[in-house]
């Protein structure tokens, strides 16, 4: 019986430990192939670096203008998040703890507006945002970017404020609060958990959001990081090792905010998706 | 105390004493709903209605001007082999989304499920591909499948098997892209099935082992059937992902070899913003978006449907 149990135990460690290399191998690859040297790339005979070429990192870094893309992506991802936590919070609020006509209604729209694709849509948003005159826009970009995450993350807020208790709420009217001080002040703060799912994977989608990024910006001082991506590997033609290294460089600030964030992950897909 | 109200706007009277209540109540709810509805309406609504609009017209993406044509839009698409092939090519990768990317997704939340050690481990790797960007993954994997100095070759070579120029041959340059969005997408279904997996109640397992059901038995009669909301929600999921691949195809093949590898999303906004034909890329849009809501709402009927059965 317990000979039979460890087969079985060491055939399912086997089986994950193949797909974790599966997982893992073409990221540890990107970092080997961004230390190498072209030659050493090309001839395609090591797994590892000889000598480091550290300093691809420091081209890529330049020739790439990765800062200057870096910066934009934190700043579009940032203000997409606070805009779509704000809006979604309040929507979520009114839809799990307000009494009013109409609600109904609006929970079918939101349902609707889920179903429409953006292969739809985005023509016809970019067609919006010429005659807005936010083609080449940050304010354009954002506000696609949070008006696409509110229904998801409403839903999702909506879930976090039904399980709340009502006692709090009924204290702060009580003593004179008004409806918008009670959610701002009472009812906000209690909804930490809710808030900090709803960014990481509104956070996640807004960088690495990319068909309206790639219609929008054809000016390069304004693109987040992966239209500048495809802006350096397609305009200045680099060479393979530098364009690992710009790539490698793109995914650092996303992998390790998913590393610190992945427990939020979980329960923000999981309450969106299935409450 | 006030009553609760489930009476429906329209029909609700408006001046009656309880009334002036009811309409501070219903402007208190519709202010907090106020940014989200004009924020929906302007970006979302609006464009969706756009969208259809423009597929009766002829636009060249910069004049003002979009002369009305009928269905001359749709009798063009109707003819255009390029939107036809990537409609096919996109059945495929919702195809193979849906079964290889959901088998996989599947067997590894019950294998991670089932071990004792290293369950954040594997958690945290097998959903670290899906955080990744489109462009990320397809410049990546056009190193990596490259014909000379790609890296799989080579270790294909290390077992003595022989290399393929994987992107190049219209053969198999389709399930190679699609092999690519497994890896990429699996990760997402793997966590929500992997919650779901811990979701189910203890007992239920303990009580089947006393009555000596074996470890096929455990999962057909407890596990799948306990599964059975999160398995329809992460199917729709994949397969709308799938059917509406874009980045990943553009920067790894951008269609080709030939339109072996075109795909709905890339063929739409090359009309639009390479061949500068807005029209047809908008009656191209309402075809394929069409589609996708239809499969949408069908997915969400039979949902429906099971879980009130």
């Amino acid at each position: 019986m317990s000979g039979k149990t460890s087969i079985h135990k060491l055939g399912l460690y086997g089986l994950l430990g193949v797909a974790a290399l599966i997982a893992l191998f073409p990221l540890l690859w990107m970092l080997s192939g961004s230390l190498q040297s072209l030659t050493e790339l090309l001839a395609n005979d090591s797994f590892l670096p000889a000598d480091p070429q550290w300093h691809n990192y420091v081209t890529a870094w330049v020739q790439g203008d990765l800062g200057v893309y870096l910066r934009n992506s934190v700043l579009y991802t940032g203000s997409a998040v606070v805009g779509i936590l704000l809006v979604s919070s309040l929507a979520g609020y009114a839809l799990a703890r307000l009494d009013f006509a109409g609600k109904g209604v609006f929970t079918f729209i939101i349902l609707a507006v889920m179903i429409i694709p953006a292969p739809a849509m985005f023509l016809a948003q970019y067609k919006l945002l010429i005659s807005l005159n936010l083609t080449n826009n940050p304010v354009g970009y954002v506000l696609i970017l949070i008006t696409s995450g509110i229904p998801m993350s409403t839903l999702i807020m909506r879930s976090f404020f039904v399980g709340q208790p009502a006692a709090l709420e009924e204290a702060a009217t009580l003593d004179g609060a008004g409806p918008l001080r009670v959610f701002w002040s009472v009812i906000l703060p209690l909804a930490r958990p809710g808030l900090a799912a709803v960014a990481v994977i509104q956070g996640l989608g807004a960088w690495n959001e990319y068909l309206m990024a790639l219609v929008l910006f054809d000016d390069n001082s304004l693109m987040p990081v992966q239209r500048g991506l495809t802006a350096f590997s397609s305009a200045e033609t680099p060479q393979q090792q530098i364009l690992l290294a710009a790539t490698t460089i793109s995914i650092v600030p996303v992998v390790i905010f998913y590393l610190m964030a992945q427990r939020h992950i979980v329960k923000g897909i999981g309450a969106g998706a299935i409450k | 105390m006030t009553t609760r109200q489930l009476v429906l706007p329209a029909r609700r009277p408006s001046r009656t004493p309880r009334g002036k209540r009811a309409l501070r109540r219903n402007l208190i709810g519709w202010s907090f709903l106020a940014p989200a509805i004009a924020l929906i309406g302007v970006f979302t609504i609006t464009p969706f209605g756009q969208a259809i609009l423009l597929s009766f017209q002829s636009w060249d993406g910069v004049s003002p001007d979009t002369p009305w044509v009928g269905f001359d839009n749709y009798a063009f698409v109707a003819s255009d082999p390029i939107f036809w092939a990537s409609m096919r090519n996109v059945v495929f990768f919702g195809v193979v989304g849906f079964i290889v990317g959901n088998g996989v997704a599947l067997g590894m939340a019950l294998a991670v499920n089932s071990v004792t050690r290293g369950k954040t481990f594997f958690r945290t790797v097998f959903y670290l591909p899906g955080v990744l960007s489109v462009v990320v993954v397809g410049l990546l994997f056009s190193f990596i499948l490259a014909p000379g100095s790609g890296v799989l070759n080579r270790l294909l070579g290390l077992v003595g098997l022989d290399g393929q120029n994987w992107l190049g041959d219209p053969a198999v340059a389709l399930p190679v892209v699609a092999a690519v969005f497994v890896w990429f997408h699996w990760g997402f279904g793997f966590l929500l099935f992997l919650a779901g997996l811990q979701d189910v109640p203890k007992e239920l397992y303990e009580a089947a082992e006393l009555d000596g059901a074996n470890r096929w038995e455990r999962f057909r009669y407890i596990t799948w059937p306990q599964l059975a909301p999160v398995t329809s929600i992460v199917s729709l999921l994949t397969l709308l992902a799938a059917l509406q691949i874009f980045g990943t195809v553009q920067v790894l093949t951008n269609g080709g070899p030939g339109n072996h590898t075109m795909v709905p999303t890339l063929a739409i906004y090359n009309e639009a913003f390479v061949n500068w034909r807005y029209g047809s890329a908008a009656a191209m849009s309402v075809i394929f978006g069409g589609a996708l809501v239809l499969l949408s709402v069908l997915q969400l009927a039979i949902t429906r449907r099971r879980s009130r059965v």
